[in-house]
């Protein structure tokens, strides 16, 4: 029996020509065996924006991952090695943010891989269970701008001054992309 | 009937990857990789197809004697006869695979007719060629084979007689035969490429070519067989008698088997259906919207305000279905007001994936029935749940 309420929240992007999961899941997207699970189906994993992995994340979500078909097998041809290049590329963003990148992952099963796709689920799901720390950093202090005019005498040691350059998320997020 | 015929079709193919899968790593799954194996071994066959024509002499008298110069006395000639027989066989094979997979996991659908329709031709083209290929070496296989197509084309009605002198040279069989069979092979195989063009230019990045691996792998078979196997001729044909029985190669003669039971006009009656039903797959629309569920998303739209003209979408549509034209004017949003290009998605090779959706992060791509903010309402209502 599975505890109803445990286990870390994950939402799960499942490509519509990828597994099958409607014996899995409840009609809300929730899987039966991992009620901690939700699913969303797209119709290519490629069509998944990595900005939404990572809105996911801020918006309660403790891991996030992209079922495609197996790689090469593409109906669309290219989707869902797009998508896994673009995983990688959100993973090393994480890194500079501070958020685990393994709490992202890409996994691929075709339509009758039922049982690979359940296992896979299960161990992402253990994995994100172990994860330390809040899901996202706390955003940092707000820079404290002296006032204009009041300079604090340089080589004063007791002033912090963390100096924190501005939060680059969505600026960075573009770019990165190409 | 028909339908669950194909989807239980789509189900053995799907199952038989994964089954391959478990063999190999994903990326080397031989069945991922069928047409850039087809196109290897039609490398290998104009490769050794241009060694073998330097060599070839049309006419009735010198035909066989050539081809027997060029399998006994040429430097490699029996190697590369050998090649060009086997990578024919292996190029059949694998273009067979390539149509079978494709048609049953429905990659023919939306806009993808153009590579299905002219994959047909090009499937229609490889029988041809190869029946050409087995008439060239004028061995008691070719006269044969010549005697049968010369009766099957007489059996049309009507143009008859005429379809078949203009074939084959005359009504008999002439001096101009080989001439015509010799361009018919060489000069079709250049056909083959340009049907091969109209074949690639809707795909975007098209594999053209299998993993090294298996381009070793199948070069190896090719050679391995080539020195097990060599290529002969049946006895030389001879212009007093035609012989009754035939050598049989199941890839390319089937039809000529077929003629064993059916009569002629019965055969290319079937021809002209099985050709016709195959041109109509990619048009039969079985699925309702209903069906299609979250394919049927409308087509992508791309929103004036935000696009930035950074060909990302451009670079990563699979079907080339979104190309850049010159800014109309600056967009609306920050990023986008020193745009020089703008995206415009081609509705009719828009195959509602999502793809560029996916690609774009400006958020100026989005599919009708699908917006970004009902995927991120699905997920906040997700972790809410």
């Amino acid at each position: 029996m599975p505890e109803l309420g445990r286990g870390p929240r994950i939402v799960g992007f499942l490509c519509d020509f990828a597994v099958d999961a409607s014996a899995l899941t409840a009609p809300d997207g929730t899987m039966r065996q991992l009620p901690n699970v939700t699913l969303i189906k797209v119709p290519c994993s490629g069509f998944v924006r990595p900005s939404w992995l990572e809105f996911a994340l801020r918006n309660g979500a403790e891991g996030t991952f992209v079922c495609g078909c197996p790689l090469g097998d593409c109906f669309n041809r290219l989707g869902n090695n797009l998508i896994g290049d673009r995983v990688v590329q959100l993973r090393r963003r994480f890194e500079r943010q501070k958020i685990h990148p393994d709490r992202i992952a890409t996994i691929y099963f075709g339509l009758h891989d039922q049982e690979g796709f359940l296992g896979a689920v299960k161990a992402f799901s253990d994995h994100v269970a172990q994860l330390p720390g809040p899901v996202v950093p706390p955003p940092r202090p707000a820079p404290t701008r002296p006032a204009a005019g009041a300079r604090p005498p340089a080589g004063t040691a007791a002033q912090p001054a963390p100096a924190p350059e501005p939060s680059s998320e969505s600026g960075q997020t573009a770019q990165g992309e190409s | 009937m028909y339908s669950r015929a194909l989807t239980r079709l789509l189900d053995w193919t799907l199952r038989l990857d994964v089954a391959i899968n478990r063999v190999y790593p994903e990326d080397f799954n031989p069945l991922y990789y069928t047409g850039g194996l087809s196109n290897l071994f039609l490398t290998v066959l104009v490769l050794s197809g241009i060694f073998l024509f330097l060599y070839y002499i049309p006419s009735f008298n010198d035909a066989y004697i050539s081809v027997q110069f060029i399998t006994n006395q040429v430097p490699y000639g029996q190697i590369v006869r050998g090649v060009h027989r086997y990578a024919a066989d292996g190029f059949m094979i694998a273009v067979l695979l390539h149509f079978f997979r494709n048609w049953f996991t429905d990659r023919f659908q939306f806009s993808r007719d153009e590579p299905w329709i002219s994959g047909m031709m090009l499937l229609l083209f490889t029988g041809f060629l190869g029946v050409t290929g087995y008439v060239l070496v004028w061995d008691e296989r070719s006269q044969l084979l010549v005697a049968m197509t010369g009766r099957t084309l007489g059996a049309v009605p009507w143009i008859g007689g005429y379809l078949q002198s203009q074939w084959l040279g005359s009504a008999g069989v002439s001096n101009l035969l080989l001439p015509r069979m010799l361009y018919l092979h060489v000069g079709l195989a250049v056909l083959l490429y340009i049907l091969l063009w109209w074949h690639y230019v809707r795909i975007r990045h098209p594999k053209v070519w299998p993993p090294a691996v298996w381009t070793l792998f199948s070069l190896g078979l090719i050679f391995l067989l080539t020195g097990l196997v060599p290529a002969a001729s049946q006895p030389p044909a001879r212009p007093d008698a035609v012989p009754s029985s035939l050598a049989v190669d199941w890839l390319f003669l089937l039809p000529y088997v077929a003629l064993k039971v059916l009569s002629p006009l019965v055969l290319l009656a079937l021809a002209v259906v099985i050709t016709v039903y195959g041109l109509y797959i990619p048009y039969q629309l079985p699925e309702t919207p209903a069906a299609l569920g979250i394919r049927d998303s409308g087509i992508a739209q791309v929103i004036d305000a935000n696009c930035t003209g950074c060909e990302l979408c451009y670079y990563d549509c699979p079907y080339n279905a979104i190309v850049m034209v010159p800014s109309p004017h600056p967009g609306v949003t920050k990023a986008a007001q020193a745009r020089k290009l703008y995206a415009i998605v081609l509705e009719s090779r828009c195959v509602e994936c999502g793809i560029c959706v996916g690609a774009c992060p400006f958020e100026a791509l989005e599919l009708p029935r699908l917006l970004e903010s009902d995927v991120q309402q699905k997920v906040v209502q997700a972790c809410r749940s």
